[in-house]
């Protein structure tokens, strides 16, 4: 059986704390583990910390004063917005060289619920709205990922002679009418290393995703990726990864000496760098349906005034 | 104005993306993708403060104009792209547009407090409303609410944010029940260096000029003459009179499109090149988008005809921006164009923001000029190509300006509040 790869859980004060030091960015850049959740107690149910910050915030730094170290940012769509999460989505993922992914949650820990009708993005008082469900947060998944692949990336050509920098024409409308209408295009291009990971909290059965596509890592006991408290010992059972999660009463330092030792102990070494996607095995996501609806004409060649 | 100011003004770029002009890509000096490389993006804000710059600023919209030959419609997320930035740099301040209707104000309050907790407190917010029927449509709705809706709502927006990040610190509930908004609840992300991020605004319609008198910190303004300018910045430092606040509590600085050549002749070369090499159509686009009236059924060799320069019959529903369209409209009206000479024209003189296009000395010569006329406290300069523009500015405009003591030799502040502290008190008026 192959070992299990390791994997970090951080909650608010742990991404407080990491960003503010060279020194712990440093030592989590180098450490062989598959990937770090930013904030996992924003969609894990737990009450929230003392102190937090927003995870794209997070990830952001990671993305500028680091190098090697993967990571997923926390998102739910209870005061957010699929579309305005996939735009965080996407640039983490220019910026990072695909280092990053999105954990999709239901809930946001740290966010006041929306009014009672729709307190999925009914909050943003704009009319809209959705119930904060497993569907709701689904749905907003499938709109992260579509979006994402909106704008094919080997549609930006850069032809100096006929002027053409985007071959325009083949970024699509998403024409989304679910939880979420959208129509789209998402304003950034698909990623280079393609379209984000999207992972999923499941503690239990009754956790799951309502649908497979476009979910591709299930993390929680329901999932092939547990989480096991900083203090326990990991599961005997076999799994595919093991997130390990501090809790408020451990610092990084402590996580990371955790890690440091159950990667010498048998936990199987994810090398540094690389883009999430590679790192975890997983294929690139099949593309949008060639009958998608294109959002601009052929481009021409130009003439000046 | 004939007392002379003492201190020293603000000096921003406005980042967009590769530079003002469509064919900013077509340089050699950059890659196809250039505006999604971190590396790219991290230069700029090297080079930004190699020359102690204050502020790099970049627009936002939840939306994708037509890529095809340009890339100013590609719009990474700001707040990721500047805190990315800000991992590459220390001192120079990050300006993030975000709009007002298209967020959820606490998710977007955590976002922009987390973001200047990360930046170590350089950040700014340039509160929007958006414009465009692209927008509404990517969040349901079938077009945008109408121009007083979107400023009412991006009022009480602005005070929920504000009430939020004020809770991170005091660890109290905000509650707050308004027409928009209902919250209950707190940040519990830690202040940040600077407290929270500066708050600009841009646009010059009345609404958004008593928004900003009311909070704003710093104004992205649209000015294309001096006169116009001057008025403009004592009836916003006037606003924010009334409304209690200190005229200082206030920084306004216009834009300026600038091409830069060390000659104004290879100014001028570098301009028209870099317009020939971008599309007509664009042009005319930009013109129908900004005065609410299809340019291309205007004949090019004709000047403007009387209907379109007058009054707008629907300010509500008018997709433009109403202060770019009323320096626009003072321009043609100044000296009465053809449509083609308009256009051209507005190669030198600008278009909605005004425009530069001399030498470094010259430049200097401009920015010393309406700071002492009392007409800005800095400028946010808006390179034609950021790649090789942005340069000559640090290492050419930026020297001339601290021999004339108009600008500091090194940064002698830390957050983006400093340095607007630190700037020329606003002149007597």
């Amino acid at each position: 059986m192959t070992a299990p790869y390791l994997a970090l859980g951080l909650a608010g004060p742990h991404l407080v704390e990491l960003s503010a030091s060279r020194a712990l960015l440093s030592r989590w850049d180098a450490l062989p583990v598959a990937f770090s959740v930013l904030g996992i107690d924003r969609v894990d149910g737990s009450t929230p910390a003392p102190v937090t910050l927003a995870s794209s915030a997070v990830g952001a730094t990671l993305a500028g004063a680091t190098k090697h170290g993967r990571f997923f940012i926390a998102a739910a769509p209870q005061r957010d917005h699929p579309y305005n999460i996939a735009r965080r989505v996407a640039s983490l993922a220019h910026l990072s060289h695909g280092r990053s992914g999105l954990l999709i949650g239901i809930r946001d820990g740290y966010a006041p619920e929306g009014p009672r009708q729709a307190p999925a993005w009914g909050g943003a008082g704009l009319g809209g709205g959705a119930p904060l469900n497993a569907q709701t947060a689904y749905d907003a998944a499938r709109a992260v990922r579509a979006l994402e692949q909106s704008w094919p990336h080997s549609s930006i050509i850069g032809n100096r002679e006929t002027g053409i920098l985007v071959e325009s024409n083949r970024i699509v409308h998403v024409d989304l009418d679910d939880s979420f209408a959208i129509a789209g295009p998402l304003n950034a291009p698909e990623p280079a290393t393609g379209a984000s990971v999207i992972a999923w909290y499941a503690a239990t059965a009754a956790d799951n995703p309502p649908g497979s596509d476009p979910i591709e890592l299930i993390i929680g006991d329901a999932g092939s990726v547990p989480v096991v408290a900083l203090g326990k010992e990991p599961p005997a059972r076999g799994v595919a990864g093991v997130v390990l999660r501090a809790g408020l009463e451990h610092s990084m330092d402590d996580l990371l000496d955790t890690a440091e030792r159950w990667l010498a102990e048998g936990f199987a070494l994810v090398a540094p760098g690389g883009s999430l996607r590679d790192a975890l095995g997983l294929s690139a996501p099949a593309p949008l349906p060639a009958t998608a609806r294109a959002a601009f004409p052929v481009p021409r060649p130009h003439v000046a005034l | 104005m004939t007392s002379k100011r003492s201190g020293h003004v603000l000096l921003g770029i406005n980042v967009l993306v590769l530079g003002y002009l469509p064919a900013a890509w077509k340089t050699p000096l950059l890659k196809k993708d250039s505006f999604i490389d971190a590396d790219y993006w991290a230069n700029l804000g090297r080079t930004a403060e190699r020359g102690t710059l204050d502020a790099l600023f970049l627009a936002d919209g939840p939306l994708l104009g037509d890529p095809a030959y340009d890339a100013n419609p590609i719009r990474l997320e700001p707040t990721v792209n500047w805190g990315q930035v800000a991992a590459a740099t220390s001192r120079v301040g990050l300006v993030a547009t975000a709009s007002s209707t298209f967020n959820d104000p606490f998710e977007l309050a955590e976002r922009l407090l987390s973001w200047d907790h990360q930046t170590g407190g350089r950040a700014a917010w340039n509160v929007v409303t958006t414009r465009g029927v692209p927008a509404a449509r990517n969040f349901g709705m079938p077009d945008i609410p109408f121009r007083d809706d979107r400023y009412e709502r991006a009022s009480e927006f602005v005070d929920v944010v504000r009430a939020l990040w004020d809770s991170a610190a005091t660890n109290s509930d905000v509650h707050h029940h308004g027409e928009f908004f209902h919250v209950e609840g707190r940040l519990r992300v830690p202040p940040s260096k600077q407290g929270r991020p500066i708050i600009f605004q841009a646009g010059g319609s009345s609404q958004g000029r008593a928004l900003a008198g009311r909070v704003a910190e710093g104004v992205f303004a649209a000015e294309l003459t001096k006169n116009q300018a001057i008025e403009h910045y004592r009836l916003v430092k006037g606003f924010a009179r009334d409304y209690g606040r200190s005229p200082d509590d206030i920084k306004i600085l216009p834009g300026l499109l600038l091409s830069l050549g060390s000659t104004e002749e290879e100014a001028r070369r570098r301009s028209d090149e870099l317009h020939d090499a971008g599309p007509a159509s664009y042009s005319i686009g930009w013109l129908s988008q900004a005065i609410g009236y299809d340019a291309s059924k205007l004949e090019l060799d004709e000047p403007f005809p009387e209907d379109v320069l007058g009054p707008l019959n629907d300010t509500q529903t008018f997709s433009g921006s109403v202060g770019f369209r009323e320096s626009i409209i003072a321009q043609i009206r100044k000296t009465n164009p053809t449509v083609r000479e308009y256009l051209k024209q507005t190669r030198y003189t600008g278009s909605g923001h005004a425009g530069f296009v001399g030498t470094p000395e010259q430049l200097a010569d401009h920015i010393e000029d309406w700071f002492h006329a009392g007409a800005i406290d800095g400028f946010n300069l808006q390179p034609d190509r950021l790649i090789d523009g942005l340069a000559v500015i640090v290492d050419e405009v930026v020297p001339i300006l601290r021999k004339r003591g108009l600008y500091r030799h090194e940064y002698e502040t830390e957050t983006l509040r400093e340095h607007f502290r630190a700037a020329s008190p606003t002149p007597a008026f």
